[in-house]
């Protein structure tokens, strides 16, 4: 149970479209992360499905119902918001039971969901007290408790993570995700954090501007990006991409570079847009990449170096080890021609 | 634009800066004789001396006058009886009967006010209430309603009650319309219970906006992701209001009973040139009788007047001090959030 299929989703606040047709299949049992930019409207795609918004057209189906007319109630499903939206004035038992209590359910019934959550959760010494007197992080699993405790067909969350620390964001990311094995259900994960989206999900649906760019799993969002806008967006730090004119196997930059293609595809002549990803060079005297070293970010194991290309060309690099590089000289690195991603001029992948 | 503004600017701050630069000498002078504290004496004591000459005095000179007799004006002419008036106030014969009572009159007017206080502000909460309920979900033109709620807030009581004597009289506009769709006109101020409840109406129209607004804003302060989650939740809506709404409007909501019961305790003006207390005594409260006894009745007494007043103050700090209490507590509160 839980499998969620959208059918030309579209949602209009007056003149501005926000959602421009969404058709996707979510799997029963499957972890999606809806990432993109903020305004890309993953939040008000995540609100359709749990019913608080209805869209302008188009139809949503839970295990093959249509629940588009249903009001949220009547969705089964259950959603953490990224407020957590605890009620202030009640203790975190009243908090779990309120929903339940909703629907009648009797008390032994309700008091053993709660005990069998907050186990499972471990806030278990926090029953009795109130939302005001928990850190952010215990907030946090009590509003997923709360979400449990209701056997939902699926979880919606909404960027539930956005208001922890950086430490506890890790952690909970690691613990959502090891939830998601336990309970096996079906849950929708939005987020502008790319990492998060990489780290959490079975599969990745990319949106920009109310369209859906590309659906898939993190790995082959990394490898093969199906455009322009994944290729920047997924991956940190960002993709080099550069454009110039495809030739003889090479694409002829601004500078003057020529940069090689990957082998063994037909690339048009004309203008191409080359993607190399920034872990994806090497130093390597006289190579094809020549840039002047702007800035050195050292991380220890790793060091990222921002360059000038010359011709408004700039340059990411993640280096191995301790590189001893200065601002201002010129390195010279090279590539595997076959880690290279080629766009054409419509920013769609040629290869 | 900005030169215009500058020049304006510049008009207004001149003499401010001139007469600054004036006062400097003086004021650092008077900074190194007497030290920070003076400092602080000499800016609170304008204040100080309206508030002692205008409010701390008169209180200590009503005190002071509950403690005489006479008609005398003027305290050092009037004759001292210690507590002698309030006891005439409070002395009955038989306290199950109110016409026992040596000042029949100021308990009347207390059983009044006591009745009045009681449905007056639990109608005016709950209308309060409803309005802001409304006012929150009506969106559109939301700052049309709350001006027009918020309208008779902004009338002098007096006009209040002229306007509803002007409907309600006799020969006023409700009766006119009456006998136009062929009913019989009522004395709507001639009968007792109308009487009463028109008084309990009309102060609740003038007042209804300014609680309405404070709960207003108590509502608007409720995140609306817990209507959210409750709607998830398929929580109904009379659920809601009673296990979200009303709670996290609570402090908001005892705010405004305390302000509500202290404005209704101090009842006189809407309702005086209203009724003028009648018919009868149906409408007397307790402002009006003591106004009565210390400045409008033949035999003026307003030794009895103040000991009436200073009994109502009492009751008046009582509220207030409830209210600073509740204050002080909401402020705890939100500093723990």
């Amino acid at each position: 149970m839980g499998r969620i299929q959208l059918h030309d989703i579209r949602k209009s606040f007056g003149a501005v479209d926000v959602l421009k047709g969404i058709d996707l299949t979510i799997n029963e049992g499957e972890l999606v992360v809806f990432v993109g930019p903020s305004g890309c409207g993953k939040s008000t795609l995540l609100r359709m499905i749990a019913g608080l918004d209805k869209p302008s057209s188009g139809r949503i189906e839970i295990d093959g119902v249509d629940v588009t007319p249903r009001s949220a109630a009547d969705r089964g499903l259950a959603m953490v918001f990224q407020s957590y939206a605890l009620y202030p004035h009640m203790t975190v038992r009243a908090n779990m039971a309120f929903g339940l209590q909703n629907t009648n359910m009797p008390k032994p019934e309700i008091d053993a969901r709660i005990s069998e959550a907050a186990r499972m959760l471990e806030i278990e010494p926090l029953l009795d007290r109130r939302p005001g007197q928990l850190s952010g992080g215990q907030r946090q699993r009590v509003a997923i408790g709360r979400a449990i405790v209701r056997r939902p067909t699926a979880f919606l969350l909404d960027e539930p993570l956005s208001n922890l620390d950086a430490e506890l964001r890790v952690s909970m990311r690691a613990e959502l995700s090891a939830l998601h094995d336990r309970l096996g259900a079906t849950m929708i994960h939005v987020t502008h954090d790319q990492v998060e989206a990489m780290t959490m999900a079975d599969r990745i649906v990319v949106l920009r501007a109310g369209k859906v760019e590309q659906v898939d799993t993190p790995l082959n969002l990394f490898n093969r990006p199906a455009n322009l806008f994944v290729a920047g967006f997924i991956g940190a730090p960002g993709m080099n991409l550069w454009a110039g004119q495809a030739k003889d196997g090479a694409v002829q930059l601004d500078s003057g570079a020529r940069l090689p293609l990957p082998s063994g595809v037909t690339v048009p002549e004309g203008s191409v847009t080359l993607g190399i990803r920034p872990q994806h060079l090497r130093p390597m005297a006289g190579g094809p990449v020549r840039a002047e070293v702007r800035l050195i970010e050292a991380l220890g194991p790793e060091s990222v170096v921002h360059g000038d290309m010359g011709a408004g060309g700039t340059l990411l690099a993640v280096l191995a080890g301790q590189p001893d590089l200065a601002r201002g000289t010129v390195i010279e690195l090279g590539y595997d021609p076959q880690m290279a991603h080629v766009f054409g001029a419509d920013g769609q992948r040629l290869a | 634009m900005t030169g215009v503004k500058g020049m304006l600017g510049a008009v207004v701050t001149a003499p401010l800066v001139a007469l600054a630069r004036v006062l400097e000498v003086p004021l650092r002078l008077w900074q190194r004789l007497t030290g920070q504290g003076g400092m602080v004496a000499f800016f609170l004591l304008p204040n100080m001396a309206i508030f002692t000459l205008f409010v701390l005095l008169p209180l200590v000179i009503n005190i002071a006058y509950s403690m005489t007799t006479g008609a005398a004006l003027f305290l050092p002419e009037r004759t001292y009886v210690g507590a002698a008036q309030y006891e005439r106030l409070l002395r009955c014969t038989d306290y199950t009967n109110l016409m026992t009572c040596q000042e029949d009159q100021f308990w009347i007017a207390l059983r009044n006010t006591g009745t009045f206080v009681v449905l007056q502000v639990t109608l005016l909460i709950v209308a309060a209430t409803i309005t802001a309920l409304i006012l929150n979900r009506a969106l559109r033109a939301l700052s049309f309603w709350r001006a027009v709620f918020f309208f008779p807030v902004l009338l002098s009581p007096v006009v209040v009650g002229l306007i509803w004597r002007w409907i309600l009289d006799r020969n006023g506009v409700l009766n006119a319309a009456l006998v136009g769709m062929g009913m019989d006109p009522v004395n709507w101020l001639l009968e007792r219970n109308y009487a009463f409840s028109a008084a309990i109406g009309v102060t609740i129209w003038a007042h209804l906006g300014f609680f309405a607004l404070i709960l207003l804003a108590g509502l608007q302060a409720i995140p609306r992701d817990l209507y959210e989650a409750a709607e998830m939740d398929g929580t109904k809506p009379a659920r809601v209001f009673w296990r979200i709404t009303l709670p996290l409007l609570m402090p908001n909501m005892l705010v405004v009973i305390v302000l509500a019961l202290i404005r209704a305790v101090q009842v006189f003006d809407e309702a005086y040139v209203l009724t003028g207390g009648g018919p009868g005594t149906a409408t007397l409260f307790l402002t009006q009788y003591i106004y009565e006894v210390g400045f409008a009745s033949l035999l003026k007494n307003p030794g009895l007047a103040a000991a009436a007043s200073i009994l109502m103050g009492g009751v008046l700090i009582v509220l207030t001090l409830l209210q600073l209490a509740l204050g002080k507590r909401n402020e705890r509160k939100g500093r723990l959030k």
